[in-house]
């Protein structure tokens, strides 16, 4: 018996076939003004035709040795994170940034529910007791999300093909925002690349809060 | 339906409660020395030496045995004591350096507002930042900071209130802070008629410098409301980012140098001062410290008018590393006089070098070296000697510190 192909499987066999070589990877390289790496900055990504906001998720913000760990959280609008305190002494966290104003009265531990945040923006942290301390909830609607590794190096896999929006943020940043997005074209034949080079030096870092000091004057 | 509402409230209270940390911080120190010491009788002793420890006052020392508790009243309310024994059998034995309530609201839109009632420190100082207004650079205070230690203190009310330009994207915070108090009337009496001092005694509330029954530098009592006047100070602060802080006070007690309190003797001290300094940290460790202060004390008890100019600075450079943190200090001091004989006629300079090693939380160990050169008129009126003088003291302390990790 002789085996004919039929035309409908062999349309779905193509179709398959055909859905990895539709999605693609993006990557992209953040540089400093002296083209060393940007560790640390937060990408987002963002697709121009259809706009897929990720799923929320629930993260944690920790406080260990008068800091906030890590010192920079990035969750998809709708999630939640909790604020645990693993110091000794008591915190007292607040955020009065217009995308969510809240309070934690003074604590140790994990007596409070996690926090919601539904509208993205930047959300500072400080703490009431320890005026040093400073955190930041980087709430996004993008499609995609992270922050550059140690090379200054952010990559997403299985990209749909299309024109996407990137943009880099650090609370550090001088540069505008703005002059630092980027529309990169997606396609299935080779990776899209970006480089995200900034035009100014970052704010110094704050200094490592040391045993020798408190907050005051 | 009111009260199950109520009831709800409560009992949300009741299961949040035990994570609420409305418990007390506190903190106890043992402070050890090890004196060599060639100094002039010191203030503490009735004499007109510049340092802490004179040369009767060698070998193992107390330094300072201190207890200090945080009790959170609420959450925005703070009750601040901090209790302290100098091991000098002749000043006030134990006593509260600061004992203050504080109101710390949270910010709001980059605005954060403090309010302090009690008895504390304005903000003055630029050296004084670890705990029990101490300093994480030397043992002994600039001879400006030892002179606030000594005689300043606001009992009464402070209010501050700070932009917090860097939480909302700028490079700058600022400060602005007034107080209004009572009961340091006596302020000045020690600049005038002992002169500047570098140590690191502080006067507790209710506490006096000076050798009881002596006749050159007899107790001072500092803390006293002598003509009902209340005294009054502006202040303001500038950071940028965390690597410079500008601090600025103009401190007047408005005292009525004509008043005088029969009971006990005292003058009321019409004492006044500009204070300005700058520190400036950096990431590799380094800091440099500029203070500056001047001003004016004056009695006129009956009818006659005494008045003495005042002024110290310091330059301050400290590099920690580690756990170890050397430092150097430059201090230049002096008064001047229109009494007779040029009584309170003082000018000085001193040099500090200190190294402090942090080797955990509960244990410090710091070695310092202090040299004062200074030319005091005093020395020739009241005890006949040589108005010129050098004094040395190489001190090591040993602390030992237990209790909640860092208080607030």
């Amino acid at each position: 018996m002789t085996r004919r192909s039929d035309p409908i499987v062999g349309l779905v066999l193509l179709l398959v076939a055909a859905v990895p070589v539709m999605a693609g990877t993006l990557s992209v390289q953040a540089n400093l003004a002296d083209h060393g790496p940007f560790a640390g900055a937060v990408i987002t990504v963002r697709g121009e035709a259809s706009h897929a906001p990720a799923a929320p998720i629930s993260a944690i913000l920790d406080q260990i040795n008068l800091a906030f760990v890590p010192d920079i959280v990035v969750v998809p609008v709708g999630s939640t994170v909790e604020f645990p305190n693993s110091d000794s002494v008591s915190h007292q966290i607040y955020s009065f940034s217009p995308t969510k104003r809240f309070q934690l009265p003074l604590y140790h531990g994990k007596p409070y529910p996690p926090v919601h945040f539904d509208q993205a923006g930047v959300v500072t942290l400080g703490c009431n007791i320890h005026d040093k301390m400073v955190g930041y909830i980087f709430v996004t609607d993008a499609t995609y999300f992270g922050r550059t590794d140690a090379h200054g190096a952010w990559s997403v896999t299985n990209v749909p093909r299309g024109i996407y929006h990137v943009s880099l943020w650090h609370p550090l940043l001088r540069d505008s925002v703005a002059s630092l997005e980027r529309d990169v074209s997606v396609t299935s034949d080779e990776p899209a690349k970006t480089t995200l080079q900034l035009a100014q030096a970052l704010r110094p870092a704050p200094l490592q809060a040391s045993a020798r000091s408190k907050d005051e004057y | 339906m009111k009260a199950l509402h109520t009831l709800g409230i409560v009992s949300a209270l009741w299961v949040a409660a035990p994570g609420i940390a409305w418990s007390t911080d506190w903190e106890l120190s043992a402070d050890m020395r090890l004196i060599d010491s060639d100094g002039q009788t010191s203030l503490f002793d009735g004499g007109l030496g510049t340092l802490r420890y004179d040369s009767d006052h060698e070998d193992v020392q107390v330094g300072r045995l201190r207890a200090a508790l945080t009790q959170p009243l609420g959450d925005v309310w703070a009750l601040k004591l901090d209790a302290s024994y100098w091991g000098q059998d002749d000043a006030h034995p134990l006593g509260l350096t600061e004992a203050f309530l504080e109101y710390r609201p949270y910010p709001v839109d980059g605005w954060r507002t403090r309010v302090r009632i009690g008895g504390f420190y304005p903000p003055v100082s630029l050296e004084d930042t670890a705990s029990g207004w101490s300093s994480p650079y030397t043992i002994s205070n600039s001879a400006l900071n030892s002179w606030i230690g000594e005689e300043i203190r606001t009992i009464g009310v402070e209010g501050s209130v700070e932009w917090l330009g860097t939480r909302l994207g700028h490079d700058f915070d600022l400060g602005a802070t007034a107080g209004v108090f009572g009961w340091n009337d006596p302020a000045g009496v020690v600049v005038a008629t002992g002169g500047f001092s570098l140590n690191d005694f502080q006067t507790p509330i209710g506490g006096y410098v000076g050798g009881r029954g002596s006749p050159v530098f007899p107790e001072n009592q500092l803390f006293h409301e002598i003509d009902g006047h209340a005294g009054f100070y502006v202040g303001a602060q500038a950071r940028y980012l965390d690597r410079v802080t500008f601090l600025a006070l103009h401190y007047d007690n408005r005292a009525n140098p004509e008043d005088e309190d029969f009971a006990t003797d005292e003058y009321a001290w019409d004492t006044h001062f500009n204070s300005l300094g700058v520190r400036v940290d950096t990431e590799s460790g380094w800091t440099a410290i500029v203070q500056w202060m001047a001003g004016t004390t004056s009695v006129a008890p009956e009818g006659d008018s005494y008045s003495w100019p005042f002024y110290a600075k310091f330059a301050l450079i400290s590099r920690q590393w580690g756990r170890s943190t050397l430092s150097a200090r430059y201090d230049i001091f002096g008064v001047d006089s229109n009494a007779d004989g040029d009584f309170g006629d003082e000018d000085g300079h001193a040099w500090t070098v200190a190294y402090i090693f942090n080797q955990s939380l509960h244990w410090r160990f710091a070695l310092e070296w202090l040299h004062v050169t200074s030319e005091v008129a005093s020395r020739a009126i009241l005890l006949n000697e040589p108005t010129f003088a050098r004094e040395n003291q190489t001190q090591l302390s040993i602390r030992y510190t237990i209790g909640s990790d860092r208080l607030y």
